[in-house]
């Protein structure tokens, strides 16, 4: 049986937490990376959003160590024995201490804030080689192209810089497909922005993020990502079949 | 005795009279100036507020000041009502702190009971998928409800803490202004019984209440923001008088650094309380004016041109999130606060870096008026405010280290005991932890992208809540109970209570979180199987009601042991703060004597120190 130091200001006790939170630290990052797998990694957008969430699971996983094995470890080592009436030990604080872990968090918020703003530029820009508009109204989606095509599915070549522009006809509403990543509202009176890059092929839901009103749970349209040949026949049979129903009306 | 001499009868009875009173009145006016009799929003929006002024005669929180415009002084009664049971004065208008304080208290736990139910009630719908029970839009009334319930029983239980304990503490009589402390706890009554009255007619927008959507939907709306505005009246009036009691009426020898920590916390809360709460009043006094009355604040017109001449719906946002995020440390705060009160007790040991601890809490409040917009990352507004509020945002954790750290520093080297409320100190630290670790997540704009509106963030501000406030409250009541009552609580059952809804939460928190990671959105009625989150759900589901049943074991330990509970005495737990030192329950007048401070307060383990000295009969 390990024989714990008494004196509280041992190194021992240091060391011992030490290496306990050099092990749990790696437990628990594992383990928050299964619990919480982020759905974000169908589009270039999404990439920087995992690698930044899973970045932070692991500073998650390192400060949550360090405060409960330490706390844990106070608990139990310095718990009162038996019999034992005597008060704690005097010591009022530290100065040293306490400027350590005011600067530290400091230059971890200024490395943050850097990577920070490197990984927003990274989700939130492209190009616009697709575009196509979004418009949100209680409780369903349209979608046109530029070419005048209007669509109840959204349909987007796979490996194209797509620009959605956003419009709400009454409340606010949010546009989100979880596996591209970001999200963003539509505000009444504005016109709103996001930038997709899809690099995923397949079927997704469009759901609306915002809250706005009874049938907000349902507020879905579905998103394909195609092929390019398979999106310019989509386009192209979509022309034809509205052009048709212009022509004949 | 006749139940109409009980204050709130006659307060219920003037709230009604009122709103009749005030609903004609409207109808009247309005066919005097020709227009039709009825229009639902302008005659229900009459009516309450005659009511709620009517509620506030009827239960007599203005007849002292009303009598004094008549030139007639009325001196402070203290004790119970002549000629009634000493319960009695609880249900009425009385202007003992200790009755106030323990008025909000109760109230507050009713009102988190009522709170809870209502999640219970959506939760048991969300354990599977598919509408079973609870219709799209009476969930949206319950999930909207249960917010603004859980956050009135919140700032209630924050008065509660506040009301009692900061006269106590600083070992004054009462607090500066007796007759405002009384009237800011009777305004809540009415605008409780107004925010649960909208419940009949819904509302659906959750408690951030954005427009245009507010602006469309039932007349609940306009209970909602009537209610929330008179809250808000009454935290701006609370706060205001612990300011003063805590700048004006300290004791001979007791610095600003030698209060008692929680003082800090609660100055902190007040500082806040007074200066932001006018911006939420503002916003849906705005809102209730657009309804009512048309004017085009935040909806937008357009004319012929298509330009828009009305409103702005962003704006909104801005004036409700620079209160609504300081409201947060105004929940956490004073919690925080009795964690850093508490662990010196049982650690028997000083509190690591008191003015650390104390500054941080100021550097909280500060710092909290400036990171507003990380509620608004998706807005829409313009994409550098995300870059300006993330860095003021991730400033938070700094103030926010200091004080875990400061409570480590605190527990080593102590003797440590674990009865009930150091157990629920415990159980905070390992709550706020989680709640604070998952801030920066959504702190830095591109993963709020993705996370904002899900699950993820449900989990984090429950967790920031819980470990912030409501497992501090309970740490305080069972704390606080043997001064309360002069009786022990029920150890077992306390113990019990503990056991249960630690695990409990931890498990609803990582559940949620795990659901929001995997997609699964805020505020919706039914969710896609397609997500595959069923099992994470009924989890979250389960979890809520374990958590209720612990809360239910508490209320039961605390009705059954103040008749049967082990006689305390004065100081049980050997604390050092003013309040142990007097009788157990404390005396209509607290302090026989005034007391001088000659000491630090928490120097525990100090050979030969005290903090408070209690002047003798024969001293003065």
């Amino acid at each position: 049986m390990l024989k714990l130091p008494q004196s509280y200001s041992d190194r021992k006790h240091f060391l011992i937490v030490g290496a306990l939170v050099a092990i749990v630290t790696v437990a628990l990052g594992f383990f928050l990376l299964a619990i919480l797998p982020i759905k974000a990694q169908a589009s270039m957008q999404a990439e920087p959003i995992k690698w930044l969430f899973q970045l932070h699971l692991w500073l998650i996983a390192f400060l949550f160590a360090l405060v409960v094995v330490f706390m844990l470890y106070a608990l139990f080592v310095f718990r009162r024995r038996k019999n034992d009436d005597s008060e704690g030990e005097h010591f009022e604080g530290n100065t040293a201490l306490e400027v350590i872990w005011t600067v530290v968090p400091l230059v971890l918020v200024v490395i943050f804030s850097f990577i920070g703003l490197r990984t927003l530029q990274d989700a939130t820009s492209g190009g616009d080689e697709v575009q196509v508009k979004a418009e949100g109204f209680q409780w369903s989606w349209a979608f046109s192209y530029p070419n005048g095509v209007t669509s109840a599915e959204m349909v987007l070549p796979v490996n194209k810089p797509a620009l959605i522009t956003l419009q709400a006809r009454d409340v606010i509403h949010s546009f989100w497909v979880a596996e591209w990543g970001p999200k963003q509202d539509l505000v009444p009176g504005m016109t709103t922005s996001l930038h997709i890059t899809p690099t995923k092929v397949g079927e997704f839901q469009l759901k609306c993020a915002e809250l706005c009103g009874l049938s907000h749970w349902s507020m879905a349209a579905t998103v394909r990502v195609v092929p390019e040949e398979e999106y310019t026949a989509w386009m192209d049979a979509k022309l034809a079949e509205q052009n048709l129903q212009t022509a004949s009306r | 005795m006749r139940i109409g001499s009980l204050g709130l009868v006659r307060g219920l009875v003037g709230y009604f009279a009122g709103l009749i009173v005030g609903m004609a009145v409207v109808v009247i006016l309005r066919l005097a100036l020709g227009m039709s009799a009825w229009d639902q929003e302008a005659v229900w929006v009459g009516g309450l507020i005659s009511a709620i002024i009517g509620f506030l005669l009827g239960v007599g929180a203005m007849s002292d000041w009303l009598k004094w415009t008549r030139g007639i002084e009325t001196p402070l009664h203290h004790g119970p009502p002549a000629g009634k049971p000493a319960w009695t004065r609880y249900f009425g208008v009385d202007y003992n702190h200790k009755v106030i304080g323990i008025q909000y208290g109760v109230t507050g736990l009713f009102l988190l009971v009522v709170g809870g139910s209502f999640a219970l009630v959506f939760r048991t719908e969300l354990a599977d998928t598919g509408i079973s029970f609870l219709q799209p839009g009476t969930y949206n009334t319950f999930l909207s409800m249960h917010a603004w319930v859980a956050l009135a029983s919140i700032l209630l239980g924050v008065g509660g803490i506040a009301n009692y304990l900061v006269p106590l503490m600083i070992g004054a009589e009462d607090m500066a202004f007796p007759r405002l402390n009384a009237f800011a706890y009777w305004i809540n009554v009415p605008a409780i019984v107004t925010l649960l009255i909208s419940m009949l007619f819904g509302w659906d927008s959750g408690w951030t209440a954005y427009p245009p959507l507010s602006l469309l939907g039932p007349v609940g709306y306009q209970m909602v923001f009537l209610a929330i505005f008179t809250i808000g009246l009454s935290s701006i009036l609370g706060s205001l008088n612990l300011i003063v009691t805590m700048l004006m009426m300290r004791p001979k020898g007791m610095t600003l650094f030698r209060m008692p920590i929680l003082c800090w916390a609660i100055l902190a809360t007040s500082i806040i309380q007074l200066t932001a709460t006018q911006l939420i009043g503002q916003a849906f006094l705005m809102l209730s004016f657009e309804r009512s009355l048309g004017m085009p604040f935040f909806k937008p017109i357009y004319d012929a041109a298509g330009v828009n001449i009305g409103g702005q719906p962003i704006l909104f946002q801005h004036l409700f999130w620079f209160y609504s995020h300081p409201a947060v440390y105004v929940f956490v705060l004073p919690g925080l606060g009795v964690i850093s009160e508490l662990l010196p007790v049982f650690a028997r040991k000083p509190l690591f870096g008191y003015r650390w601890v104390a500054l941080s809490s100021l550097a909280i409040a500060l710092v909290g008026f400036l990171v507003w917009g990380h509620h608004m990352f998706t807005s829409g507004y313009q994409p550098y405010l995300r870059v300006v509020f993330m860095i003021s945002t991730l400033l938070v954790a700094v103030p926010t280290g200091v004080k875990f750290f400061s409570w480590l520093g605190t527990l080593w080297g102590g003797r440590l005991i674990f009865p009930t409320p150091m157990l629920f100190t415990l159980g905070a630290i390992s709550v706020f932890l989680i709640g604070g670790l998952s801030g920066p997540i959504l702190a830095t704009a591109a993963t709020d992208l993705f996370l904002h509106d899900t699950y993820f963030v449900v989990g984090h501000f429950h967790a920031t809540i819980f470990g912030g406030f409501v497992f501090p409250f309970f740490a305080a009541i069972y704390y606080w109970y043997p001064k309360i009552t002069g009786r022990m609580y029920n150890e077992t059952l306390g113990k019990l209570h503990f056991w249960l809804m630690t695990p409990g939460f931890w498990l609803m928190s990582l559940a949620q979180m795990t659901a929001g990671t995997m997609g699964m959105r805020r505020r919706i009625a039914d969710y896609d199987p397609a997500l595959g989150v069923q099992n994470v759900q009924l989890l979250v589901t389960i979890a809520g009601f374990v958590i209720a049943f612990s809360i239910l074991i508490m209320i039961y330990n605390l009705f059954t042991s103040a008749e049967i509970g082990v006689l305390a005495g004065n100081n049980p737990w050997r604390s050092r703060s003013p309040e142990w030192q007097i009788p157990s329950p404390v005396p209509e007048h607290s302090y026989a004597r005034p007391i001088s401070i000659v000491g630090e307060p928490y120097d525990y383990g100090l050979a030969g120190s005290s903090y408070v000295a209690m002047a003798g009969a024969g001293d003065d």
